[in-house]
């Protein structure tokens, strides 16, 4: 199994069975975010308690292997931050859980994805970034 | 014959990813063969100049070409005047200028328009918005389970909407159904309605005579038929057409201009407003001439062994559930599926891996997709050029995919 390749096993398990997948109730925060490229769109759900912090994190929706598998890592990681931190969040962090190298679409290493596949990648970030607008709107 | 066809195209030697490419996405648009692009080159470099008001010879001459290939045209899809052919920038372009054009002239509040659930965006949305600005209202085929149109639900609606307008896709983008557009013109005409088709699939693949098949207007673009992108046809009965207000205003497409009011230039003219798209024309007609110089009956044997060979493969692949019609026949080399348990994304870029190219999405077919109860779906797409051995490549890369996600 090669380690580089972004459809590799460890990924194709957290697809098949997504970590902190489902709806919770009274969340402290809820976004949903829509993938551009196809439509798919996920509800992202974040319980907060009262020092700032994250204890319980829910996704929910339909998607590719790389937006699942994506959100699924993004969500684990995301329990035990502060929402300070997440507000700081960038594509970087989902990019390093994922190990992922986008390339250009004519790169010989098969491993890259081409950069239309980001959003894919991104869609739980568009989610959270999505949610804390929201909250400054208010 | 096959190698001597691929040949002729440049790209089809290119590797992807370390892998002979696989172009299977002909149905967004075809690669251009040799003839088409040394026609555009040999215009810019020996033959440019501004068409129809030059008096010089070099004006002159390109005009000549320009409007040579109109007769071109007029003769490809058997038109009776070749006024009755007019230069748009593409199928998209042709659909909205007789949308808004007939809801301008023709239509009134409450009148109804019929489209099919298997129509490209470019014939919904203009429509859409013609409705919304004249209280117009819409009305859809529905389709059958294998993606066909079923005539006696087209009768019926027809019976009971009587609609001022049918707008109908020839072949379907995303099932590669072949409608019957003849029977369907005639029931209309019947039922009082104009009919618009949609032949954008069907002109590189199938004979197209507007006569026989009597349709009030057609539209294609020349880069889905081996032709440059930027360059389209409207065909319009000449009546109609007269009658039809312009789109575009400007240079070219008046006869006389004074300050208080200006009167247009007869057909074609009128609607070919601006400096045209000389050299893509151009190259539409070394496209048109390329595909008569193989023959469409040759492509449509050839195609159609294609289709009946990649039918049978894609039945293989474990999970594969293809759209539309499971037989050859009346349908276009055009195979969307989805695959049990996998995202149309996941599929296209593990395919691009083996330098396959595929579309994934909705193809702009949305409805046609919520009417399968679905998002999205990949579709490969061939054309003249692709080879059994392709289609080998495709259903094992497949085959794998699947393995892999299992």
């Amino acid at each position: 199994m090669d380690n580089n390749d972004i459809y590799r096993e460890e990924i194709l398990e957290h697809y098949r069975h997504p970590q902190n997948f489902g709806v919770m109730k009274r969340p402290t925060y809820e976004a949903e975010a829509v993938n551009p490229l196809c439509g798919d769109r996920i509800l992202l759900q974040l319980k907060v308690n009262p020092k700032g912090v994250v204890t319980q994190v829910r996704f929910s929706g339909s998607g590719c292997a790389l937006s699942i598998a994506s959100s699924s890592q993004f969500t684990e990681w995301m329990v035990g931050k502060t929402v300070k931190k997440l507000k700081t969040t960038g594509p970087d962090e989902i990019q390093r859980l994922m190990q992922a190298k986008i390339g250009s679409s004519t790169d010989a290493d098969v491993h890259s994805i081409g950069p239309a596949r980001l959003p894919c990648l991104l869609l739980s970030l568009y989610a959270l970034q999505k949610m804390f607008e929201k909250e400054i709107q208010k | 014959m096959i190698n001597s066809i691929r040949n002729q195209f440049p790209i089809l030697k290119k590797r992807i990813r370390n892998r002979a490419l696989v172009y299977f996405d002909n149905a967004a648009t075809t690669q251009k063969p040799r003839v088409m692009l040394e026609a555009m080159d040999k215009f810019y470099r020996s033959q440019n100049a501004p068409v129809h008001r030059g008096v010089y010879s070099l004006a002159e001459s390109a005009t000549a070409e320009y409007e040579s290939v109109r007769d071109q045209v007029k003769d490809f899809i058997h038109a009776a005047h070749r006024e009755e052919i007019i230069f748009t920038s593409g199928a998209t372009a042709s659909i909205n200028t007789v949308v808004s054009g007939l809801a301008e002239t023709f239509l009134h509040a409450g009148d109804h328009i019929l489209l099919s659930d298997m129509e490209h965006h470019a014939m919904i949305v203009p429509w859409q918005a013609a409705a919304r600005r004249m209280k117009l209202k819409l009305n859809f085929i529905p389709l059958t389970k294998d993606g066909r149109i079923d005539l006696g639900v087209f009768r019926r609606m027809l019976a009971k909407h009587k609609p001022k307008f049918v707008g109908i896709t020839h072949v379907s983008n995303v099932l590669g159904t072949e409608n019957p557009v003849r029977e369907m013109i005639s029931l209309a005409h019947k039922a009082g309605a104009l009919v618009l088709v949609d032949a954008a699939q069907s002109i590189a693949h199938a004979a197209v005579d507007v006569q026989k098949i009597g349709c009030d207007f057609l539209a294609f673009s020349g880069h889905k038929m081996y032709g440059p992108t930027g360059i389209g046809v409207l065909y319009g009965k000449k009546k109609l057409l007269e009658r039809l207000p312009p789109r575009i205003f400007g240079g070219h497409m008046i006869e006389q201009v004074t300050r208080e009011k200006t009167t247009y230039a007869p057909l074609p003219e009128k609607f070919e407003g601006g400096t045209p798209p000389v050299a893509e024309v151009i190259g539409l007609g070394a496209a048109i001439s390329f595909i008569q110089g193989i023959g469409l009956k040759n492509i449509q044997k050839q195609e159609n062994e294609l289709t009946a060979y990649a039918l049978r493969a894609l039945k293989s692949v474990s999970g594969l559930t293809l759209l539309g019609p499971s037989s050859a026949g009346a349908r276009a080399p055009i195979f969307s599926f989805t695959i049990k348990g996998i995202h149309p994304h996941d599929i296209a870029t593990l395919l691009d891996r083996e330098g396959i190219a595929v579309r994934a999405g909705h193809h702009c077919a949305q409805i046609l997709h919520e009417s399968f109860s679905l998002d999205a779906s990949v579709r490969a797409s061939l054309c003249l050029y692709n080879t059994t051995q392709e289609i080998d490549r495709l259903v094992s890369a497949l085959t794998a995919i699947v393995r892999k996600f299992k």
